[in-house]
């Protein structure tokens, strides 16, 4: 009866324990268990925008070998829990991340790579690229560096991994506490043409389509 | 050479750039026919590219033609002139496809009109409604800081060109002591312990 979360002892011994270690009862207790499952099972959509995409495939071949840590690359963003974005975006780019990200299944979580979502990089003058991508969209961890090597990636990955155990807020609460912010920033550079439209409610169309 | 005299007869003229490179200047009206003259009698029967550069202070926009033998060892470029306003160009695709595609990037870089063009629509650019991005009196930079404002400083900043002449002048004042250090080092270990010639006599 001691073993799995379930089980409460005769003399309360096991409750003891719990409450010692701030544990007050066995939700919390699941969600630990839940957090530490998830944080070592990461799958990743490796979205290559730009230059970083060039550190995907040793990131998570034999050489570095991702995989040791639980992160494994998947081919669609509903099946992944982290998209990485490596490198500067154009809005045409921005369009469809925007549309990536939100077709992944929550919990979700954001990582870059390069100086160029953080602040434009060598692309801050260009005319047709966003400089900070953290007003469109939540970021949870990003990787500095032009471009960051391998070792970097997976300091990237063993962060986020804390981040997710320790239970900190992770960027798709926040993306979902501010969704006019980030929306209004959406429309201000893409001009309101982002699709699905959020004008429509696609799922109540006979009743008039109005969200 | 035999291009330059068929070219004279047409009163234009042949000017060599490189070994293999050679350019020509024609007027808009005979454009056309000087490129289906190219591709049917001379034998230039590729079209590698066509460029434009914005003149902004003649007021014109220079577009260039690049046109290649087949066996790939002259290339001819055939350069003319039109008005940068209501620019306007005849479209090539009939004969050359791939101008289909060349001609709808020029048409969204420099908004230059192709009459007949099947596809004149957004190319690299989506939903742009600005003035031709490429053109030189579109204010990129202001454009850019409209649209993208940067990203506010954590107010730690530092000026690296002081920063690294602070580092530089702590390394040789490092490095002096150091040496200063050990000169002293030396010079107690020789008062301390006599010289070989001391030893040896005693």
């Amino acid at each position: 009866m001691e073993s799995g979360f379930y089980g409460s002892s005769t003399d309360g011994s096991l409750k003891c324990k719990f409450e010692e270690s701030g544990l007050a009862n066995t939700h919390d207790i699941m969600e630990k268990a839940v957090r530490w499952f998830r944080s070592r099972s990461i799958f990743v959509v490796a979205y290559g925008t730009g230059c970083g995409a060039i550190e995907m495939p040793p990131t998570f071949t034999s050489r570095y070998d991702a995989e040791r840590m639980g992160v494994v690359g998947v081919a669609t963003p509903r099946q992944a829990d982290l998209i990485i974005l490596s490198g500067y975006l154009a809005y045409k780019t921005l369009r469809r991340v925007i549309r990536t990200y939100e077709q992944m299944q929550k919990p979700r979580y954001i990582m870059t790579l390069g100086s160029c979502p953080i602040n434009g990089g060598m692309y801050w003058d260009s005319y047709n690229t966003i400089k900070k991508l953290d007003d469109y969209l939540p970021i949870d961890v990003s990787v500095t560096g032009c471009m960051p090597r391998p070792e970097a990636v997976i300091d990237g990955f063993v962060l986020l991994q804390e981040r997710i155990r320790n239970g900190e807020k992770a960027g798709w609460e926040k993306y979902d506490e501010n969704f006019e912010f980030y929306k209004e920033n959406q429309k201000r550079v893409l001009g309101g043409h982002i699709d699905p439209s959020y004008e429509t409610d696609w799922y109540n169309l006979k009743s008039g389509g109005k969200a | 050479m035999d291009l330059a005299s068929k070219l004279e007869k047409l009163s234009l003229q042949l000017v060599q750039k490189q070994d293999y490179l050679y350019s020509v200047t024609v007027g808009f009206e005979r454009l056309e026919s000087l490129l289906l003259s190219f591709l049917n009698e001379f034998g230039y029967i590729t079209l590698d590219s066509i460029n434009c550069r914005d003149d902004l202070e003649d007021g014109f926009f220079t577009i260039t033609y690049c046109l290649q033998t087949k066996d790939r060892d002259h290339v001819v470029m055939v350069q003319t002139k039109i008005q940068r306003e209501n620019a306007s160009l005849p479209t090539m695709h009939t004969i050359w496809p791939q101008a289909e595609i060349m001609e709808r990037e020029m048409h969204e870089m420099f908004g230059v009109d192709f009459p007949g063009h099947p596809t004149l629509i957004d190319f690299a650019l989506e939903y742009w409604d600005n003035m031709p991005p490429l053109r030189r009196d579109f204010d990129t930079l202001e454009y850019v800081n409209s649209m993208n404002p940067f990203r506010e400083q954590r107010g730690d900043a530092l000026d690296a060109k002081e920063e690294m002449k602070k580092k530089r002048e702590a390394k040789k004042a490092a490095k002096l002591k150091a040496q200063q250090e050990a000169e002293a080092k030396a010079a107690l270990e020789a008062k301390n312990n006599p010289s070989d010639e001391v030893k040896n006599e005693e």
